[in-house]
């Protein structure tokens, strides 16, 4: 007898009943009814198609989201969009878990204390507390009846504590003390909270690059003379020399790198070779054609052997040298000073047998390599974090970047390229009065582009050290000349994301007024006073300049693809809304209605410029700015191709016009800073005054180099924290694909995914990656719970550890232990709080110093079994 | 006569997984959490592979999606006591969800670990079924093959996105990866290094019938006999 599941159900057997329930759900109760024909149907009342921008990381990659009956239900890329071509990624694809979040935070949120406070008339002793403790549980809904009624009380209680702290008289107080910290700023957002911190009156708008690759933009600083991330022509290029950059896993544009990773293998007349120089054996490593596992910290170590090979065999390209760079022979300067040129440098310091004692690279690698690289063109060499958010990571990455100046790469087809920015209209500078004035005129909080951190715009890790008053990375205390009153964070979380992140919870006790915009429950919003919830990036306007990549000029416009679902932001708006709500030359600052408006007069540039084209329509034949703007939000996506290469004056924008091995910028702000210190003795100092004062600035850094070689390629070898006989292992943090931005943790179809290169793990825990025999030689198998304890103390005392899972790797060093960032919270929602450990917890605070940039590798831990299973 | 089938370039490929995650979202495929993951019973219509060789440090590491294979001889068909799953005639396997009894040999017969089980009634949280897809496709005979959640107690597997491809033949939509905005299964249509391609076997001019003839092409299991209508171009 053959049993259908039809007579099941008529026979009421089995859980049939039930499971037809389940076609209920989202209104599919027309399949309860029989059929009587075949084919396709979706049942919908209204269908489109809307076109924005993706947010799910800095790509800014095109997306159109199907939308059925007022219900987003997939995304796709965007055909038109020159960075994804149609395509996505998987943090792309899932956007849908971010819209329809239930744990989203809904409407304003403000501590009951704050709330009676500011009804009382007490803000002024709110503010004046020395400290606060707060739990997600004093959070009340801002009161109101309605939405409308709950955002403008919640704007006043905010601009009453604003107007406060601004208007301060008491010494020492003012706008200055309101930090503004802030993270995926992507378009016009960073210029606006710019613009806000400018009208409001702080110097302390502080992005979080120096958690993220600032040492990137510094190299290509000193050596190309634009502080911006590169591009490359990676479809063009035949070798692909890759150090600690993650180009399949988290590096930027996510989707972008993907595609090029497909054209350098298929589809060309050379298939590109493809080497990855990395700690731990990564996917990206993995699918490239040759893994050089190398120390922690000694990339630029192992560029500079390769250069030396290269100079060496007479295999560089000495007619672009001569013609593009500066500092490659010995010279002498205009006041008859005699210097040595980087390629007497480079024979003298970097034999491949001295680099590769130091690299732990074999001598043959670094040979073969350095030739197959200087034979192969166009070739580029690249880094990212691994090799460049280290103690040393400025001077790695400009070693690894100079790299491309010996094979004549910069600005050719297949080289590292410059990318352009889009033509947008300026509009007036914010208004400021006296108060702004005298605000934006004091010291930033975090000792940006001093003498303690000279190339840093911002210290972001910084910040819980100079609030504690406690010593940084260098043992050096720096106190601000005042008090921070109010920290403000857009999409940013600080008391997650920053190396040994315990510091946030005494530094935000100290801070007397919190506000977020986030959208999610994340840790710093969990401590925060006033919750002015965004939307999420499916229901608001806003626009997306491309991350540094192909060269030309992209932007993207990201539009509500629903109505926002719930009484939420978008930040945009509420900046403006919060000036107003301050009045006087703030409100002043923002004449918008909506940052819709703002991001119109922004944009009258483009149609103005007349170029480029509107999704596929060529801009020149659109009559109007509303008919721009219409084609705009419909394309999505403007763009300007192609890249014109070989434009030396844009490639190299340095004081020589050339890739400067010497590099004068660097040589000048840390001559300046020196003369400062200087002068401070003796005014005007004599020239001797100044070198000690420079001497002591690179002491203070950690610097080994004097003389010439400070501002030249070298190596400074990494400053490791933790007794080796204690602690012998080191301990390294990567990022996985599906969450390559840190932030996935609270979308359970992303949780869901395994990791590519592991089997049998899942991603509710967290796993650290441990050598075979370094896992046995401390009794610990595969899938064991292991501590890993490492030299960061806690307040008591005792070293920090966490448990995680082993998991037995033969891509991992033996001396290196490598773990992914992603959970760990303690906030952020049902699916990511309370699961998994954040390395973060036992991360050192370590810098490197120069740049002020957090440094992710540094750190030697020991590990021990943990029991249980 | 069509044969839809995929050919999967593992030398593009970049292990990313926004196939697995596109096919998950377009095919209403439930989270399972935590436990499910554990115990392997998460349902992954593309899941994804992983297999190391070799000692540090000369490891090689080789990674692949898998969807079904729709196999032109489906081991899996055969078995079915109620004809729940068929080879249908543009050279699909597919599962008659309101037909099958859940008896589950079909999975004990498919040598890809292609089909899985639904061992709970799907769960799509407070507010992510909201973004359910609501196609519907039914068969000639008016039983559901499309991505309409499944019940409790029933097999499901890759269709390769019947539903997209119906509605294409419906709307007259070009199909397949060789047209510009030609419509293809969701994980060839995410795949950012264009490392997929969706097609007509049976067609010399589309580009699965080029590729599954590339000196790289080859398939799983091969010598089973299964024939499967999905190829994959090998690594350098
Ligand atoms: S690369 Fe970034 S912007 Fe593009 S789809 Fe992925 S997350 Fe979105
Ligand atoms: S989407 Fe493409 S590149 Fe990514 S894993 Fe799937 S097949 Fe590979
Ligand atoms: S892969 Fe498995 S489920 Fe798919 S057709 Fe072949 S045997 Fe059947």
């Amino acid at each position: 007898m053959k049993l259908t599941r039809r007579d099941a159900i008529k026979l009421g057997v089995a859980a049939g009943a039930a499971a037809y329930a389940t076609y209920r759900l989202g209104g599919f109760e027309s399949l309860l009814r029989p059929a009587a024909s075949g084919g396709y149907s979706s049942g919908a009342l209204t269908e489109s198609r809307v076109a924005s921008v993706c947010l799910q990381c800095p790509a800014g990659c095109g997306i159109v989201v199907r939308v059925v009956d007022g219900r987003a239900v997939k995304i796709e890329g965007n055909p038109t969009h020159p960075i994804n071509l149609g395509r996505l990624c998987p943090k792309g694809q899932i956007g849908l878990q971010i819209l329809y979040d239930p744990d989203r935070i809904k409407q304003p949120y403000v501590r009951e204390e704050l709330w009676q406070a500011f009804q009382e008339g007490s803000l002024s002793a709110y503010l004046a507390a020395e400290t606060r403790d707060r739990t997600p549980e004093d959070l009340i809904p801002v009161p109101g009846a309605t939405a409308d009624e709950q955002w403008d009380n919640a704007l006043e209680v905010a601009a009453a504590a604003l107007r406060l702290i601004r208007e301060s008289s008491a010494p020492g107080e003012g706008p200055h003390q309101l930090l503004f910290m802030s993270g995926r700023n992507r378009g016009q957002m960073g210029g606006f909270i710019d613009r806000f911190c400018a009208a409001y009156g702080t110097p302390n708008h502080i992005g979080h690059s120096s958690i993220c690759a600032d040492g990137s933009p510094m190299a290509h600083w000193a050596t190309q003379g634009w502080k911006a991330y590169s591009g490359y022509d990676w479809d063009n290029t035949n070798y692909l020399l890759c150090f600690g950059g993650a180009f399949l896993e988290a590096w930027r544009p996510t989707t972008r790198l993907l595609r090029a990773h497909g054209t350098m293998r298929q589809g060309r007349p050379v298939r590109a070779k493809i080497v990855q120089v990395d700690v731990r054996f990564s996917v990206t490593a993995a699918k490239a054609d040759e893994w050089i596992p190398i120390k922690p910290g000694t990339d630029g170590a192992l560029a500079l052997g390769i250069a030396h090979v290269i100079i060496q065999a007479n295999l560089y390209d000495a007619a672009y040298v001569q013609e593009h760079t500066f500092g490659f022979e010995d010279w002498t300067d205009p006041n008859g000073a005699q210097h040595v040129g980087w390629k007497n440098v480079v024979l003298q310091d970097y034999a491949p047998e001295l680099v590769s004692g130091i690299t732990g690279v074999p001598v043959e690698t670094i040979e073969r390599v350095a030739r197959e690289f200087a034979t192969t063109r166009p070739a580029i060499a690249a880094g990212e974090r691994g090799a460049s958010m280290q103690t040393n990571g400025v001077y790695n990455r400009i070693a690894i970047h100079a790299l491309n100046a010996l094979v004549g790469s910069f600005g050719r087809v297949g080289g590292p390229i410059r990318q352009r920015e889009p033509p947008l209209a300026s509009v007036p500078a914010a208004t400021q009065d006296e108060n702004a004035i005298a605000g934006g005129a004091q010291p930033a909080f975090d000792f940006r582009g001093t003498i303690y951190y000279p190339l840093a715009g911002k210290v972001y890790q910084g910040v819980p050290d100079f609030i504690l008053g406690k010593p940084d990375p260098g043992g050096r205390i720096l106190v601000p000349p005042y008090r921070a009153k109010a920290l403000l964070c857009y999409y940013t979380n600080p008391l997650y994301s920053t190396p040994d992140n315990a510091r946030w919870e005494e530094a935000i006790r100290r801070i007397p007024f919190v506000m977020t915009f986030s959208p999610f429950m994340d840790e710093t919003t969990a401590h925060a006073d006033l919750i002015l919830p965004d939307s999420t990036y499916l229901e608001r306007w806003h626009d997306d300049v491309i991350y540094p990549s192909l060269g030309f000029p992209v932007v993207g416009l990201r539009q509500p693809v629903v109505d926002p679902l719930y009484a939420t932001r978008n930040t945009g708006d509420v900046l403006i809304q919060l000036a107003q709500h301050l009045g006087g030359t703030v409100a002043q600052s923002f004449p918008w209605a909506d940052f819709l408006e703002f991001l119109k007069a922004r944009y009258q540039g483009i149609f103005a410029s007349g170029r480029g084209r509107v999704g596929d329509i060529p801009l020149s034949g659109i009559a109007s700015f509303e008919g721009f703007w219409e084609t705009f939000a419909r394309e999505g996506v403007w763009s300007d191709p192609p890249y014109a290469f070989e434009d030396w004056a844009f490639t190299f924008a340095t004081p020589s016009g050339r890739f400067e091995f010497y590099s004068q910028l660097l040589h000048e702000k840390l001559e300046h800073l020196a003369e400062e210190e200087a002068k401070k003795i003796q005014d005007p100092p004599p020239s001797s005054l100044v070198d000690q004062k420079l001497d002591q600035i690179l002491e203070g850094l950690g610097l080994t180099a004097r003389g010439d070689r400070v501002f030249l390629p070298h190596f400074e070898p990494p400053q490791y924290v933790g007794e080796e006989t204690v602690f012998p292992l080191h301990l390294v943090t990567y990022k996985l694909m599906v969450h390559a931005e840190g932030r996935g943790a609270n979308v359970p179809l992303l949780r869901e995914v395994m990791p590519s290169h592991l089997r049998g793990m899942t991603n509710w825990d967290t796993w650290a990656e441990i050598h075979p025999e370094t896992a046995r030689a401390y009794g610990i198998q595969d899938g064991d719970l292991m501590w890993i304890e490492s030299p960061v103390k806690d307040d008591r005392g005792s070293l920090r550890r966490i448990r995680v899972r082993a998991r037995l790797y033969e891509g991992a060093r033996p001396d290196t232990v490598a773990m992914p960032f992603e959970l760990g919270h303690t906030a952020y929602g049902r699916w990511a709080k309370g699961m998994g450990q954040n390395p973060n917890r036992i991360l050192a605070n370590q810098y490197d110093l120069l740049g002020g940039l957090a440094a992710f590798s540094p750190t030697r831990i020991r590990v021990s079994p943990a029991g249980g299973g | 006569m069509v044969r839809w089938g995929l050919v999967i370039d593992l030398d593009k490929c970049t292990a990313c997984q926004a196939c697995v995650v596109a096919c998950r979202v377009e095919n209403n495929v439930p989270i399972g959490g935590e436990e499910e993951v554990r115990k392997e019973r998460a349902i992954f219509w593309n899941q994804f592979f992983s297999e190391i060789h070799g000692e540090y440090p000369n490891v090689r590491l080789h990674m692949f999606p898998r969807p079904c294979m729709h196999c032109e001889d489906p081991p899996c068909v055969p078995v079915c006591p109620v004809d729940a799953t068929y080879k249908d005639k543009d050279g699909r396997v597919l599962v008659r969800y309101d037909k099958c009894i859940g008896c589950r040999y079909c999975m004990v017969a498919c040598p890809y670990g292609a089909r899985y089980f639904n061992w709970f009634t799907p769960e799509y949280g407070e507010g992510h079924g909201n973004h359910l897809n609501p196609d519907v496709v039914r068969d000639g005979e008016g039983w559901i093959v499309g991505p309409s959640p499944r019940p409790r107690g029933v097999v499901e597997k890759c269709t390769l996105c019947v539903q997209r491809i119906e509605r294409a033949k419906e709307e007259g939509t070009p199909l397949g990866s060789e047209h510009e905005g030609g419509v293809v299964s969701a994980c060839a249509q995410t795949c950012p290094a264009f490392a997929i391609s969706f097609g007509d076997l049976e067609d010399p001019s589309s580009d699965v019938y080029r590729l599954s003839k590339d000196k790289r092409a080859f398939r799983l299991l091969e010598d089973l006999g299964t024939r499967p209508q999905v190829y994959y171009l090998s690594e350098g």
